[in-house]
């Protein structure tokens, strides 16, 4: 009996599929889409922190690594650190000691070139209780002369290589015997703890780091805690600089992390979208239904079953919906995640296997409650006033909206069309809010895209300055080496060469010296131009480009780790000269975590540094091919190196992303007009049998069911733009946030009059797009069988 | 017979394995003829009337209506046809609820792009002959059965049609009302307005109608007083 039951139902339900396609269509899709925004960007959120929280807990990493003065704290002070309350494991100290490393130039070149600045400690093995070292390639330093390299410092140096220690008595000589990977990155490299004192420039202060867990680190403000703790158990003034693991986590995660921000808005877009229009769509199914209903339960249906019929209905396309969407996800997932385990060196990154179950399982139970309601209204519908009322709105409604747009100057199909959405009023205000999430997204994504192509071509400076020509040696030439030809002969040959090119606009040349500055523990990059270089291309966030000696422009990142804001007055210190500097500006750069200074040639000139020549960079007039131009610079011949600033693919794949997302909710919008002009034309089938017997064309009747939704649209238009313009001011200088730079304000002001006008139409074009299909369907219908129709 | 309306051989198929719901009839009517078609329920006389009226096509045959195959109009083109020539009342009426008795008249006037003050000056004189003038502004809900049979014949005539096609008129009525109506056709036709009528009612086709066509099967059973005028 019970099996008679289940049968009577399921054959209700495949009744009810079989009868409403479109309505299943409809949900399938929507489903389809919203599950896979919802998996893309939950995804994106885990895996943004899941490798590195893996690789920390198999490494033991060190939640913060703490650098002392080893002449302001005893062993036995320090030793004594690892029972400080909270500390729950910790190792150390480890000699430290910052070197200038001579690396071998490249061929042509007699001489060594200086590579960044290399932090090494000393450990007698990777292993330990905190911050186990990977061991990547070949073994571990064993004896003095050895290092191991830390994989994120290589710079093309392969086993067996040699490096000269710039700034350490005699300039010792290390061989590279191993590559290891820190997951805190506490170090460049690894030498034994015997060979650190023998690397320590003369007058230097000798430095060790120290390792610990605490309890709590699960917040910024734990950390904190954890290392003020450590710190007040020293004397004061012994610990010079900490970093915490939440740094390097961002750090390392930075790379997806500004993407999740609007990939969470798309998927929350997506997801209310979804549940509205599975309620438009169900609750327009028992309203279309409830003759369908009446005879069901006349004909001994129970509530129960008829709930479970229509129940059933949404669930089977949801169901189908759910589990494309989750492909649809994976698949959209593949490019950005790909990046991301570029960053980590993981390998492959996918979406965790938790997040293909639990998204389409939450949306499916979404989606069941959302059916469940206008079910539960169908269960409990009285059988007689079901098969009776039929689906007509209540009388009376919409009416005055009839009479009143009557009087418009409009034909009339038009302002027939255009007060039908009063006569349901819920549902109007159901597909309202789901073309206005539409068009809002349209409008975000616009703004973001605009955004994301100036941020793009603000990174790579590609419009400004298209040309870089490097000089052999790259301006790092180290006393011992000897350029050939001369540093000066080089820049005549490339001056000359520049000027000889009708393309060149403007040139300038750039060098970069390494320097300290307070309140950064390591050295910072700071670039110096000859000449006017204003038209470089940096974006100002706030202040101005240096227009003097002695100002300095800095990224987002300087001042966020040194605390000082455009106005201030820093020392640098470069070689032995210490140089106070004035912060004019603050520019949008993100290279080396932001952690690097602009300034003109003369003010790095008073450090004393013989300044050479690096880099040229190259202006060229409007209509001058950059690839053309490159070409034509190979007369300067071998050594020189000729680049081409192009954005970073990865915008484009970026952009691609939200063009993609965009367009499923565009998609899922239109699905959600199309339902609910397929209910409409359902319910009014037989007026339309009336209008086309009383002599309304075809094309009169494709104007009035679009009008159904077009005054709907246009309202949702102008309601989506000023929220879609607001959620892309609130999501950009979240995602900027979430890389640790600012924005410059014409990267948010990216909307123009015109444009605004044009997405406001964005409503009118989803509904326009969403209803011609019915429209055309009820321009089609013969008359007679309109008429027939119940 | 100058024939306003000819059907040739007109066969009209639903379902290919049922039975036809009209088979191969032809039959002519003459401009200001009353013709009465009547016939059992499922006879095939309502569909015989829609294919008249261009609303339903036929699978074979000719429908030729003022010299005009309607039968190969496209559905722009038989809602012109509607427009110039065709008046058609049903059975439950057929208002939009939605609008006024004067917004229901007016409808077909402004689908078919005449001015809004002509069309207005003819639905007020169609309501006032049909004496609902005061319920210009009602809806037709707040109407009684008769009242709304009056507001449709209103509709049917504001655009002046050659002909006017009725499908049940009064099936919807109590009798009085169904007289009114009666006579209300009756009166349409003495002066000059050519009508079908569509009934089951022998007395509205002997009192109403001077052409009787009988209609079983989807044949013609009979076809008296053809060429008959009042």
């Amino acid at each position: 009996m019970r099996g008679a039951r289940g049968g009577a139902v399921a054959r209700a339900v495949r009744g009810g599929l079989s009868r409403r396609r479109v309505q299943t269509i409809v949900i399938g899709l929507v489903l389809l889409a919203s599950t896979g925004a919802c998996v893309l960007a939950l995804g994106l959120v885990v895996d943004s922190n899941a490798p590195f929280d893996s690789a920390f807990a198999a490494q033991n990493g060190a939640h913060a690594v703490v650098t002392v003065d080893a002449g302001k704290a005893t062993r036995a002070e320090l030793a004594a650190t690892a029972h400080v309350a909270g500390v729950t494991q910790a190792a150390g100290p480890f000699g430290e000691v910052t070197i200038t490393p001579g690396v071998p130039g490249p061929p042509g070149y007699t001489g060594r070139v200086a590579a960044p600045p290399m932090t090494l400690a000393g450990r007698a093995s990777p292993g330990g209780p905190v911050d186990r070292l990977i061991l990547q390639q070949g073994r571990w330093a064993q004896r003095p002369g050895e290092i191991v390299l830390s994989s994120s410092y290589q710079h093309g140096l392969s086993l067996g290589a040699q490096i000269t220690a710039g700034g350490a008595p005699g300039t010792p000589r290390l061989t590279v015997v191993g590559v290891a990977d820190s997951i805190d990155q506490s170090a460049d490299g690894w030498v034994t703890p015997g060979q650190i004192a023998a690397l320590r420039a003369p007058g230097t202060p000798a430095t060790a780091q120290l390792l610990y867990r605490f309890a709590d680190a699960g917040t910024a403000a734990a950390v904190r805690a954890g290392i003020a703790a450590v710190s007040a158990a020293l004397p004061a003034g012994a610990v010079t600089s900490t970093q915490s693991y939440l740094q390097v986590r961002a750090q390392v995660s930075s790379g997806i992390a500004p993407i999740v921000p609007f990939v969470v808005a798309f998927a929350c877009l997506g997801l209310v979208m979804s549940v509205l229009i599975v309620i438009n769509v169900i609750t327009g199914a028992v309203v279309a239904g409830y003759r369908r209903i009446g005879i069901l339960k006349s004909i001994g249906f129970t509530p129960g079953q008829v709930v479970a019929a229509y129940t059933g209905q949404v669930l089977a396309p949801a169901v189908a919906g759910c589990l494309g969407g989750v492909l649809l996800g994976n698949v959209l997932a593949v490019p950005v995640l790909g990046r991301t385990a570029t960053v980590y060196g993981v390998g492959t990154l996918r979406v965790p296997v938790w997040v293909d179950v639990a998204v389409p399982v939450a949306m499916g139970a979404l989606v069941g409650i959302s059916a469940l309601l206008p079910s539960l209204r169908a269960g409990r519908l009285n059988a007689v006033q079901a098969i009776a009322t039929g689906r007509a709105p209540r009388t009376g409604r919409g009416y005055a909206a009839h009479r009143a747009l009557g009087k418009l100057p409009l034909p009339r199909p038009v302002t027939i069309g255009l007060a039908a959405p009063f006569a349901r009023p819920g549902r109007t205000a159901v597909t309202l809010t789901a073309i206005v999430l539409g068009a809002a997204a349209v409008t975000f994504a616009a703004g973001l895209s605009a955004s994301l192509t100036r941020v793009a071509g603000g990174l790579s400076r590609a419009q400004a300055d298209p040309i870089q020509v490097g000089l052999p040696g790259g301006g790092a030439i180290t006393r011992a080496g000897k350029p050939q030809p001369s540093a000066a002969a080089q820049q005549r040959a490339v001056e000359a060469v520049l000027r000889a090119q009708p393309g060149t606009l403007h040139y300038t040349v750039e060098t970069t010296v390494q320097a300290r500055v307070t309140g950064i523990p390591q050295q910072v990059p700071v670039t110096a131009f000859r000449g006017n270089a204003a038209w470089i291309g940096y974006a100002m966030i706030s202040g101005h480009w240096y227009r003097a000696p002695g100002q300095v422009d800095v990224p987002t990142g300087f001042l966020t780790v040194t605390g000082k804001a455009v106005g201030d007055t820093i020392t640098l210190t470069a070689g032995h000269t210490q140089i106070p500097v004035r912060i004019v500006g603050e520019v949008f750069d993100t290279s080396n975590r932001g952690l690097e200074m602009f300034t003109s040639w003369q003010t790095l000139a008073r450090s004393g540094l013989p300044l050479i020549p690096a880099t040229y960079d190259v202006g060229l007039r409007p209509g001058t091919d950059p690839a053309a131009y490159a070409r034509a610079l190979s007369t300067l011949g071998p050594g020189y190196s000729v680049s081409i600033n192009t954005n970073e693919a990865f915008f484009v794949t970026l952009i691609g992303l939200i063009g993609m997302l965009v367009l499923l909710l565009a998609i899922v919008a239109g699905l959600g007009v199309l339902n609910t002009v397929v209910l409409h034309t359902r319910e009014r089938v037989h007026d339309l049998g009336i209008f086309k017997a009383i002599g309304m064309t075809p094309r009169q009747t494709i104007a009035m069911v679009v009008c159904w939704v077009a005054g709907t649209g246009l309202l949702a238009g102008v309601i989506a733009v000023p929220a879609g313009v607001a959620l892309h001011r609130y999501v950009l200088p979240v995602m900027a946030r979430a890389a640790g730079t600012g924005l410059p304000a014409s990267y948010l002001t990216v909307y123009h009059p015109a444009e605004l006008v044009l997405l406001a139409l964005a409503g009118t074009v989803i509904a326009t797009a969403g209803a011609l299909l019915p429209a055309s369907w009820a321009a089609r219908a013969r008359t007679a069988t309109a008429l027939r129709a119940e | 017979m100058d024939a306003l309306i000819r059907l040739d051989e007109v066969t009209k198929r639903y379902d290919n394995d049922a039975a036809p719901a009209v088979d191969g009839v032809s039959m002519q009517i003459a401009p200001g003829e009353a013709v009465a078609v009547m016939g059992p329920s499922g006879s095939g006389k309502s569909t015989l009337l829609n294919m008249i009226a261009g609303l339903d096509r036929p699978t074979s045959g000719t429908v030729t209506v003022a010299g005009e195959r309607i039968d190969r109009l496209s559905e722009t083109g038989v809602a012109r046809f509607w427009r110039r020539r065709v008046g058609m009342i049903f059975q439950f009426f057929n208002l939009l609820d939605d609008l006024t008795v004067l917004d229901n008249v007016l409808l077909p006037a402004q689908l078919a792009g005449v001015p809004r003050g002509k069309a207005q000056a003819r639905a007020d004189e169609l309501l006032a002959a049909l004496r609902i003038g005061k319920y210009r502004q009602a809806y037709p809900a707040r109407l009684s059965g008769g009242q709304r049979q009056r507001v449709a014949i209103a509709r049917a005539l504001v655009n002046r049609p050659a002909m006017l096609l009725a499908d049940e008129p009064t099936g919807a009525l109590d009798s009085a009302n169904g007289e009114l109506i009666g006579g209300l056709l009756l009166d349409l036709n003495r002066s000059g307005q050519t009508l079908v009528v569509v009934t089951h009612n022998p007395d509205l086709a002997a009192r109403y109608a001077h052409r009787t066509i009988e209609v079983a099967d989807g044949r013609i059973a009979a076809d008296a007083g053809v060429g008959a005028r009042r």
